[in-house]
């Protein structure tokens, strides 16, 4: 138990020195920009099955340290599954339709991202999480004609990555991460908002 | 920092899958049908039938027509009730039902209406045709219908044999609605009718 927190403190503080170095290595500012594949989970599967490879993101970060970084970020993915012609029963009512379910969802987190490894690393592994908001647009058609929903939902977003400059301390790097994406979204059938997404593209320390 | 507005709703417009885009005119028709769940539909034995159909239009005049369409309409109905048990009689020998038959050609973009909204409009069938001057429709509050801007074609069944019970009122106890791409085809009747009265099994009487 002591150990623990022997650990802990060293870590705090290994933080507040890296903080004093902070800016050494590259320029704070960074920009992230991804190409998003996300595979819908739960009821939201359950409304729209098929993997969204519709999908971005964007990203800005500032680095307080080598290690800690805090940002924002947004972006886009869109499902979709088609079902055949079905006879759906209401009360006193039946509607023969084909159906189109959809939604897009439009993300905007707060971000924190701890890297897990030292600046100069070929590989740096990291952990992140995001919160914030999302704007959810729930479009099924029945046939040609629409029912339409759009709500914004809380969104909490953890995610694993790494980032891989090209060359040592290059301000430019390959960066793949995955996330999981989490809000209590209710609309008819889907019941809350599951998405597991693989982002890859690129981050640029701009200033 | 608009444009860069402008590029973002770009990118979401252009990453989306559009529904509409590889929908066929079959799959773009949806078909309603509504019901009154008290009503006893074995319990009326005669219908009839207007002799024409009403066509409702919120751009030009109301007007009765008998298009070759319209004729297939009222053939393909009076055979659909017939082989469901009922006998078609002349509205003069005070049938059990009463049958109206319009189509709407509604250009508004409201996102939503009272059903039976077109029983109000100038053109729509008098209650005065079935012997019931000055009296109104009733459509039951639980009939619930879609959002759409198109061309549709409405059939109500109306309870006469009740009528004295109900208060100047003719109650709709059923009413199926073509909505879509290509409702106005002649081509299509048969199978969007079939599709109507197959999922309105409960439609026949005892014999």
């Amino acid at each position: 138990m002591k150990s623990i927190k022997t650990i802990i403190l060293v870590l705090i503080g290994s933080l507040g020195v890296s903080g004093a170095f902070a800016q050494s290595s590259r320029p704070p500012l960074s920009l992230n920009l991804n190409y998003s594949i996300a595979q819908p989970l739960g009821s939201l599967s359950d409304y729209a099955k098929n993997t969204s490879f519709r999908g971005w993101q964007i990203g800005l970060q500032y680095a307080l340290n080598d290690r800690l970084a805090l940002g924002l970020k947004t972006g886009f993915s869109d499902f979709y599954e088609r079902v055949p012609r079905a006879v759906y029963p209401g009360k006193g009512e039946d509607v023969s339709a084909m159906q189109t379910h959809t939604l897009q969802t439009i993300p905007i987190l707060a971000t924190v991202q701890y890297t897990l490894a030292s600046p100069e690393a070929r590989v740096m592994p990291y952990a992140g999480l995001g919160v914030g908001t999302a704007n959810m647009n729930y479009e099924k058609y029945w046939g040609e004609f629409v029912e339409k929903e759009n709500k914004w939902a809380f969104q909490v977003s953890p995610e694993l990555g790494v980032n891989v400059p090209f060359g040592k301390y290059s301000p430019v790097m390959l960066n793949a991460n995955v996330q999981y994406n989490y809000a209590p979204f209710k609309v008819n059938e889907i019941s809350n908002f599951n998405s597991i997404q693989a982002n890859i593209g690129v981050k640029f320390h701009i200033q | 920092m608009l444009s860069v507005l402008a590029a973002g709703a770009l990118l979401v417009s252009s990453c989306r899958k559009d529904p509409l885009k590889d929908m066929t005119a079959e799959e773009s028709r949806i078909y309603v049908t509504n019901y009154d769940e008290e009503a006893d539909f074995s319990s009326y034995k005669t219908f009839s039938i207007v002799d024409s159909v009403a066509v409702i239009s919120n751009r030009q005049g109301a007007a009765k027509e008998l298009t070759a369409y319209d004729q297939a309409l009222l053939t393909n109905l009076k055979s659909s009730m017939q082989s469901r048990g009922y006998t078609l009689v002349d509205k003069s020998a005070k049938p059990d039902l009463a049958m109206n038959v319009t189509r709407i050609d509604n250009t508004t973009t409201q996102v939503g209406y009272d059903p039976g909204y077109w029983a109000g409009w100038p053109g729509y069938w008098d209650t005065g045709y079935w012997g019931y001057p000055g009296w109104n429709y009733w459509f039951p509050s639980y009939y619930t219908v879609f959002q759409y801007n198109e061309k549709s074609v409405a059939v109500d069944l109306v309870d006469l044999k009740n009528a004295a019970s109900h208060g100047n009122q003719l109650t709709a106890i059923w009413n199926a609605q073509l909505r879509g791409t290509g409702v106005w085809n002649g081509n299509n009747l048969d199978s969007m009718l079939k599709a109507v009265f197959d999922q309105s099994q409960y439609l026949k009487t005892s014999n």
